[in-house]
């Protein structure tokens, strides 16, 4: 009777314990998508940096840039203005529209050799394809963040754990995307010489 | 040889990672259960000498029962700890040794690549989703290769050669750097570290046994326990070191899935690792001589991202007992195979 008694109290141990590393490990998944989140608003707010003061440099060379730099205000507005209100699809919307001017300027400075050749453009294409990359590279890193947790919550068993504590471990997380339409159209889109 | 000579597809890291995490766990658990086994073996040998009519089975069935307490094992275990928690204080200052190296930051980044270079690792933390920024070094060396060292996140550092840095493009650069972040979020200096140090004890542990039964004028009547001891003693050794290789190309082969994890791409690293096997080929008389010049240089030869051995004629004849995988494997596992020709 006793060591019936011993290995049922193992057994609830055990699973006290396997609780509590389920329960803690979905925590810690919990909290870096809440840190990668706000990792894709930190890049996106030193891309708004990074664009004003290399809009500032090249409008020296071309006045095309001064309405640029009204647009790149006026997005960064719309998008800042979308997260006030958790409209996240407007917001996204914004910012791809900041990421287009990004690749257009790189196009300006093809159209001017001599501007192109200049030490100083060479750094700042580095610096556009740096802050292009760390934003795509955070976006990345939350979309990984959600599939970590995502399949851990669905798995058997840590699904029952989740059941137990729903408002400390059930969230639901979108995965950063392109709206239907907008990818629709992106895969469309092709380049004609 | 270039990329064209090989069949692309995509490179499936889930897969890979997987797979080499599961070989991983073998490996640590057969090590685990090899050190327990001497450290038995050890507490038989004690326990007989005060017990000499104890049959083996009866102390064997005796400690594992914790009738009699295993000390030699517990021994063991502690002295591993110890040794393991000072290598770790320890290591990363050791593993720039020789090398004519300096670190770089954004404020000291005196050239565009040098600017690159850490724009590069910036980005592949952000992907990896580390919290620490690495430290960046540059080595000064013709050759192509690269590093990570550090026991944690927090004292994580890459290094890199001025050759690597200078020959690759933008995209190859990165590749090679998700590589060795790869290392680092992998925990696998930390555990290199742990085979080769409780190798190491392992070693010592079954030689002294081994010249206690040697020197030993008692006669026994029970013989099988020196013969396990002498057996083991020469074959213990064999065990670890392909233990410790088998781990070591393991880890190879996940930070190349970790690469492409992290870039979404397995070109780049594809066409790096080409590069650099190229390299080293063309100018081996050249790099044999420049790594030989450096001094303590096989402290980072496991932990380098591409083996140079391979290209000294000396060093190559044991390359079945290889800390690397070969290139072909490495390309065949994140998606590129050799076209029949």
């Amino acid at each position: 009777m006793s060591t019936f008694l011993i290995i049922t109290l193992v057994i609830i141990a055990l699973v006290f314990f396997w609780f509590i590393g389920v329960y803690n490990t979905l925590i810690s998944l919990i909290e870096a998508i809440n840190n990668n989140k706000r990792q894709i608003d930190i890049q996106l707010d030193r891309r708004f940096k990074v664009f004003e003061s290399l809009i500032e440099v090249v409008k020296k060379y071309m006045d095309y840039e001064k309405t640029t730099l009204k647009d790149v205000v006026a997005l960064r507005n719309e998008a800042q203005n979308a997260k006030a209100s958790g409209d996240e699809k407007t917001r996204i919307a914004a910012e791809n529209g900041i990421s287009k001017i990004a690749s257009n300027l790189n196009v300006v400075f093809e159209q001017y050799p001599d501007l192109k050749a200049s030490q100083n453009v060479l750094q700042l294409q580095e610096e556009i394809v740096n802050t292009e990359n760390k934003l795509s590279y955070a976006k990345q890193a939350y979309n990984d963040g959600v599939e970590r947790y995502s399949a851990k919550k669905k798995s058997f068993f840590e699904a029952m754990v989740v059941r137990t504590f729903p408002s400390a471990l059930d969230k639901s997380f979108e995965y950063w995307g392109l709206p239907e339409e907008q990818s629709k159209a992106r895969e469309d889109y092709t380049v004609k010489f | 040889m270039s990329l064209s000579d090989y069949h692309a597809s995509t490179g499936d890291w889930r897969t890979q990672l997987k797979r080499n995490e599961r070989k991983t766990r073998l490996v640590i658990a057969t090590f685990i259960a090899v050190y327990v086994l001497v450290g038995l073996i050890v507490d038989v040998f004690i326990l007989q000498s005060y017990y000499p009519r104890a049959s083996l089975g009866q102390c064997f069935h005796a400690l594992l029962t914790l009738r009699a307490v295993p000390y030699a094992t517990l021994l063991m275990g502690g002295l591993a700890l110890i040794s393991l928690l000072v290598t770790y204080s320890m290591y990363d200052r050791i593993m720039l040794l020789g090398t004519d190296s300096f670190e770089i930051t954004p404020q000291t980044a005196r050239t565009l690549q040098e600017k690159q270079l850490y724009n590069v690792v910036e980005e592949m933390k952000v992907a990896a989703g580390l919290r620490f920024m690495p430290k960046v070094f540059i080595i000064n060396a013709n050759y192509m290769n690269a590093f990570a060292s550090g026991y944690s996140e927090k004292s994580a550092m890459v290094a890199i050669t001025r050759g690597l840095m200078e020959k690759l493009d933008r995209a190859e650069l990165q590749a090679v750097m998700a590589h060795e972040l790869s290392h680092v979020r992998h925990h696998d200096i930390k555990l290199t570290l742990m085979v080769a140090v409780l190798s190491n004890i392992l070693l010592i542990v079954i030689d002294l046994l081994f010249y206690a039964v040697v020197f030993n004028r008692e006669r026994r009547d029970d013989n099988r326990l020196v013969t396990i001891i002498v057996v083991l003693r020469y074959v213990l050794p064999l065990i670890t070191v392909v233990l410790a290789l088998f781990l070591s190309r393991t880890r190879e082969f996940m930070a190349d899935a970790g690469s492409v994890e992290l870039m979404r791409d397995n070109e780049p690293m594809a066409r790096a690792l080409l590069k650099i096997n190229q390299d080293h080929e063309a100018h081996a008389d050249e790099y044999v001589e420049e790594y030989g010049r450096t001094a303590h240089e096989e402290v980072r030869q496991a932990s380098y991202l591409f083996d140079p051995s391979g290209i000294d004629p000396i060093k190559s004849l044991n390359s079945a007992f290889s800390t690397h995988p070969s290139m072909e494997k490495r390309l065949e596992a994140i998606g590129f195979r050799r076209k029949n020709k």
